[in-house]
């Protein structure tokens, strides 16, 4: 399935010339903010599709003069007609379509999920297709589209019948399903983005996912299980990798289809020395050392959920809630998956493969040093 | 020169308990208010029932009787080791006469040299250990297994163990429903039930003061660890663990740590707990002394016994059925 050019080749206008009208939804999302910014850094004319009227002050405050260029429109996905406030006129002007808006919690219902995450892309590729000057629709997709399905994940269509370990990962393969399904109307993109591990090499996280939430609970003590085989390869990328990648890629002269933003399993990590290394960077507190709070072990997954079942039983409210903080995705720490970056690495002709235990590395340190967020990295 | 010391052989036998006087199923006790767990939560963890002493029941008593069970099997000890968990309990003085009198010695009424006199062991030494919480039979079978290793002329030791909670106490600690009552063995050079292969301890001061969650945190990983080591000492592995009779805990913690363990879950026997409920540190000896009646445990086969305690104190003895 190749995507359809809508325009010849000499009137491409969104690439890195700094032509074009890009809509952005999710744009006050952690990696939709970024990517807007690098948008109108390049000089294209950007909407800022957004939800609330708070939406719209943040990704304002964050994005500084820059916002002075951006065009807001409200948008909300579980509305009936979400788009209705992209008037035809601004229609006829969108060279690209950036969809990023999602629901991204792991625990997220199976309803919101269709509502939000399949419903919304369903709208988002409706709006696509009245736009006559569409160059490029992407869709913003995860890795984890591929659900528990085991060795070579290509950048491909994948199909479900290795199941989801959550209606999150479901979504988005069904989200992926709808712009296959169009593939022969539109100029799509499917970016399937790993893990984002930190904001970029230094390891400063602004945005907190389940792997540092579950990081955190090691620390303070409160996981002595988690799921998973110490072997599993862990994908990570930082956001600016991500957010540069998604940029390029969007980029109409770049061949459409499904990308792994994503680096391949030579630079990838497993559980276990991830395991290593957060607590090499632990034991470098002293009320940490001092708490002699030992590497959680890895439990089967029939053993975790056992746990996850009993522990009512013998657990208050907080390990409780940290077990169920990652439950929802423990059935993915089982799964070895070999992703397959090849496209990615054609596209993208200076991409470097990172080292994934100094990202890993410094990421840890920083969530140490700023405890999660609630101190100023110096201190 | 001298080669490295083989240590006689001792043994671990002459499993006795007693409990309080009252026994109380689950729902009557949630009715009276004594436990934060709801009755289904403690029916689901695997209590039914459990003991609490009457108003003239003390600790003592609970360590006279258990003893008692085992008529004349205590005659002739070197040394009593008698364990509690909560401190109050190593003493039997009238504390409302200290009020009163600011005497200390009202303080120091200690319940083993009563031992001592009540059961004419005129010969034997005493020691009382206590700050171990649950794991303190263990930790007496230990002590008593030291000495018996550096005093020759030491051939038996008594072990007891006895707690009842204060008037008012619930009866719920860490999810576990409590029962008042004691347990005694005896650790001694003769040939007897078990043979001790090996014991170990493992504690973890800093986090003496650990809420609940901390506590549950650590228990997988510390026992997890504790066993480890344990085994390790006798090169021993896991897969050579016939048995495991662990305390009275929710039966789900053990199925979890057996398969941490690679031990097949329903090698772990706690036959006591719907009816004795978690008698504080005295449920090996009191689910061993259960174990003696049906014969499960064959000559040869090898059981693990296994506590965690507060103070973050996990404790861990093996034995070989003689
Ligand atoms: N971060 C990662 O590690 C990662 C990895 C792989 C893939 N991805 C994908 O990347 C995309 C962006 O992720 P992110 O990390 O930036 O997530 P995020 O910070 O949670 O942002 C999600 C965005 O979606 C918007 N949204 C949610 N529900 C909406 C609704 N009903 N209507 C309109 N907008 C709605 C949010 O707006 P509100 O603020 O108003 O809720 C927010 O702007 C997602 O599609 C995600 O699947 C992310």
């Amino acid at each position: 399935m190749n995507p359809v050019p809508r325009r010849s080749d000499s009137g491409s206008s969104g690439g890195e010339n700094g032509e074009g009208l890009v809509l952005v939804t999710g744009a006050n999302g952690y990696l939709g903010r970024e990517l807007s910014r690098r948008f109108l850094a390049d000089g294209m004319e950007v909407v800022l599709a957004v939800r609330s009227s708070t939406a719209r002050s943040d990704v304002a405050a964050a994005l500084g003069p820059l916002a002075e260029r951006a065009r807001f429109v409200a948008v909300d996905l579980t509305e009936a007609e979400p788009f209705a406030a992209v008037h035809p006129a601004l229609r006829r002007r969108i060279t690209s379509v950036v969809h990023g808006a999602a629901v991204t919690r792991f625990n997220v219902d199976r309803e919101v999920a269709a509502l939000v995450n399949v419903e919304g892309t369903r709208h988002a590729l409706a709006l696509a297709r009245s736009c006559p000057e569409l160059e490029s629709f992407t869709l913003v997709g995860t890795v984890y589209s591929s659900g528990l399905q085991v060795g070579r994940i290509a950048e491909e269509a994948h199909s479900d019948e290795a199941g989801f370990a959550n209606f999150y990962e479901w979504s988005k393969w069904e989200a992926e399903q709808l712009v296959l399904a169009q593939a022969d109307e539109l100029p799509w993109r499917v970016l399937r983005v790993a893990t984002v591990a930190a904001d970029d090499d230094t390891g400063a996280v602004t945005h907190h996912n389940a792997f540092h939430e579950t990081l955190k609970l090691c620390f303070y003590g409160l996981l002595a299980l988690l799921p998973g085989c110490g072997d599993t390869p862990l994908y990570f990328v930082t956001r600016a990798f991500a957010v540069d990648a998604v940029r390029r890629l969007t980029d109409p002269a770049c061949p459409g289809g499904i990308y792994h933003v994503a680096h391949d399993r030579s630079a990838s990590i497993t559980l276990d020395q991830l395991l290593d290394i957060a607590f090499e960077e632990f034991e470098s507190v002293d009320d940490f050392r001092k708490k002699r709070i030992l590497r959680p072990l890895l439990a089967d997954e029939e053993s975790f959920d056992l746990m996850v079942d009993g522990v009512t039983g013998f657990a208050g409210s907080l390990v409780t809630q940290a077990l169920a903080n990652v439950a929802p995705f423990a059935r993915q720490l089982y799964v070895t998956k070999d992703l397959d970056n090849s496209r990615l690495r054609s596209a993208l002709h200076d991409y470097e493969a990172p080292d994934a235990a100094s990202l890993v590395r410094a990421t840890c340190h920083q969530l140490v040093a700023t405890r999660w967020g609630r101190r100023a990295a110096h201190v | 020169m001298s080669g490295p010391r083989t240590l006689e052989p001792v043994y671990v036998d002459d499993f006795c308990f007693s409990l309080g006087h009252r026994k109380l199923s689950v729902e009557d006790t949630v009715a009276a208010g004594h436990t934060r767990t709801d009755a289904a939560g403690l029916l689901d963890a695997g209590f039914r029932y459990h003991h609490v002493c009457d108003d003239e029941q003390s600790s003592y008593d609970l360590a006279a009787a258990a003893v008692a069970g085992m008529g004349d099997r205590s005659s002739g000890a070197d040394a009593i080791v008698y364990a509690t968990c909560l401190p109050l309990n190593g003493n039997v003085g009238d504390v409302a006469r200290f009020d009163r009198s600011k005497d200390v010695k009202h303080l120091m009424d200690y319940p083993a040299s009563r031992l001592q006199a009540d059961l004419g062991l005129d010969d034997a030494i005493v020691l009382g250990l206590n700050q171990q919480a649950c794991t303190s039979m263990l930790g007496s079978i230990r002590v008593a297994r030291g000495l018996l290793a550096t005093e020759p002329d030491m051939r038996r030791v008594l072990c007891v163990t006895a707690d009842r909670f204060p008037p008012g106490a619930l009866y719920e600690q860490a999810y576990n429903l409590i029962s008042d009552g004691a347990a005694a063995c005896t650790v001694t050079k003769d040939v007897g039930a078990y043979k001790l292969l090996a014991a170990h301890q493992v504690t973890n001061g800093a986090m003496v003061t650990a809420d609940d969650d901390e506590t549950v945190g650590a228990y997988f990983s510390y026992t997890h660890r504790l066993v480890t080591e344990l085994l390790a000492k006798v090169g021993r592995t896991a897969g050579e663990v016939d048995w495991v009779v662990p305390q009275n805990t929710n039966a789900k913690a053990w199925q979890i740590l057996a398969r941490l363990l690679a031990i097949p879950a329903d090698r772990v026997l706690c036959p006591s707990m719907p009816d004795v409920a978690h008698v504080i540190s005295g449920d090996n000896v009191v689910n061993l002394a259960y174990l003696t009646a049906s014969n499960v445990v064959q000559p040869g086969q090898v059981v693990l016994l296994v506590m965690a305690g507060y103070g973050m104190n996990w404790q861990g003895v093996l034995l070989e059925k003689a």
